[in-house]
């Protein structure tokens, strides 16, 4: 992935402000939301104001700071790199946002804002540099689309065509605005191919949005006009929950396991 | 947009409005400002904070400090209408329980 941004920068506060202003460019364009682009913006200033502070001391004279904004497949790398004596940020032991105001000091919280706002964080020393690399992790789809060949999208939920012509489909971790899309993709890929059976596994989903239940609707909906249907089997107790508020429970075959369901249509066929 | 601060002077309150970005290149200048008005005998502020598009710990850094002073002098600084991203923030460091949040600055000021 050749989607690369860099930019050296003065080793002074007043300079900060550009870093973040190329962070925020190039996290958006690796389709981060609103929500994590602010995350990004804020480590980089926060870790960049610590080099500043506390690695150069406030000399700014030949001292620059290089920051690096890639693309790899699903994840947004920054890599900040400086010359400034041997610090592992990491090293140090993070406040606690429990202490109560009296024993609390009021700063030291650069370094836990990183690890927090960041999916990945590490140190390493380099030919004499200090390098510390900062991973957002990229939205599903986003990740999905820029991957090259064809078909890896209905990768991204595992699903299988059995002998019958029936197709399971197991999508897991949350389906959500960012993840139902890769969902439709995967159904509407086998309805259009004639497979009208589907059976959904949800044993590995633990949340599911509104955008979720609309393509399963409407999958179900599809599959039903061609004499099909699309089962659900495996829903964790929240998930039936979300379920029965919208009513959906009504409109769904629902199964405890695929196994059941599987055989339940076994028996009508 | 750098940082703006409006200041009023209410009956039992003194407001700032804070606008822009708070990051390590100004928050010294806020808290400043806020020193200001505990060195007057002011110790009941309210900081509205829903024209802050960004702020980096160096911001918390400096309420935490006035937070504390003002205490000592019997007084408080509350907060009026953070932005989501910010109350996050506050949140991630514990400070959401140790500052007084209010949704519209209104209620931040009649809280005095």
């Amino acid at each position: 992935m050749a989607d690369v941004n860099s930019l050296v920068i003065a080793a002074r506060l007043d300079d900060v402000r550009l870093a973040c202003d190329m962070v925020v460019d190039a996290a958006e364009a690796a389709a981060l939301d609103e929500r994590a682009v602010y995350h990004c913006q804020m480590a980089v200033d926060e870790a960049l104001t610590n080099i500043i502070e506390h690695g150069y001391e406030y000399e700014a004279d030949g001292n620059t700071i290089e920051i690096r904004c890639a693309i790899e497949d699903d994840r947004f790398v920054i890599t900040i790199t400086d010359d400034s004596p041997a610090f592992n940020p990491l090293g140090h032991t993070a406040p606690d946002p429990g202490e109560p105001l009296d024993t609390r000091e009021p700063g030291g919280w650069g370094i836990y804002f990183i690890r927090k706002l960041m999916d990945d964080v590490h140190y390493t020393r380099v030919n004499n540099h200090n390098q510390l690399v900062l991973v957002k992790n990229r939205p599903l789809v986003e990740a999905a689309q820029s991957l090259p060949a064809s078909g890896d999208v209905e990768e991204a939920f595992a699903s299988r065509v059995l002998d019958n012509g029936a197709v399971v489909i197991w999508p897991s971790g949350r389906l959500d605005s960012n993840t139902s899309p890769v969902l439709e993709q995967v159904l509407n890929s086998h309805l259009q191919r004639g497979h009208y059976w589907l059976f959904v596994d949800l044993a590995g989903v633990e949340y599911i949005a509104s955008s979720g239940l609309k393509i399963l609707v409407s999958a179900w909906r599809r599959a039903n006009e061609h004499n099909g249907d699309l089962v659900l089997s495996g829903l964790q107790p929240r998930i039936i929950e979300i379920l029965e508020m919208v009513g959906f429970d009504m409109l769904f075959q629902i199964f405890p396991d695929l196994d059941d369901a599987l055989q339940a249509q076994s028996k009508r066929a | 947009m750098a940082m703006e601060i409006n200041v009023s002077e209410m009956r039992r309150v003194r407001l700032f409005e804070v606008m822009g970005r708070v990051d390590s290149t100004n928050a010294t200048e806020l808290g400043s400002t806020l020193d200001k008005a505990a060195d007057d005998g002011n110790n009941n502020l309210v900081l509205d904070l829903s024209g802050v598009e960004y702020m980096s710990s160096a911001g918390l850094r400096e309420m935490v400090r006035i937070l504390k002073r003002v205490k000592r002098n019997g007084g408080d600084l509350r907060i009026a209408n953070p932005s989501e991203r910010v109350k996050e923030v506050l949140e991630l460091a514990g400070l959401d329980s140790i500052f007084e949040i209010y949704p519209t600055q209104v209620e931040a000021v009649g809280s005095f």
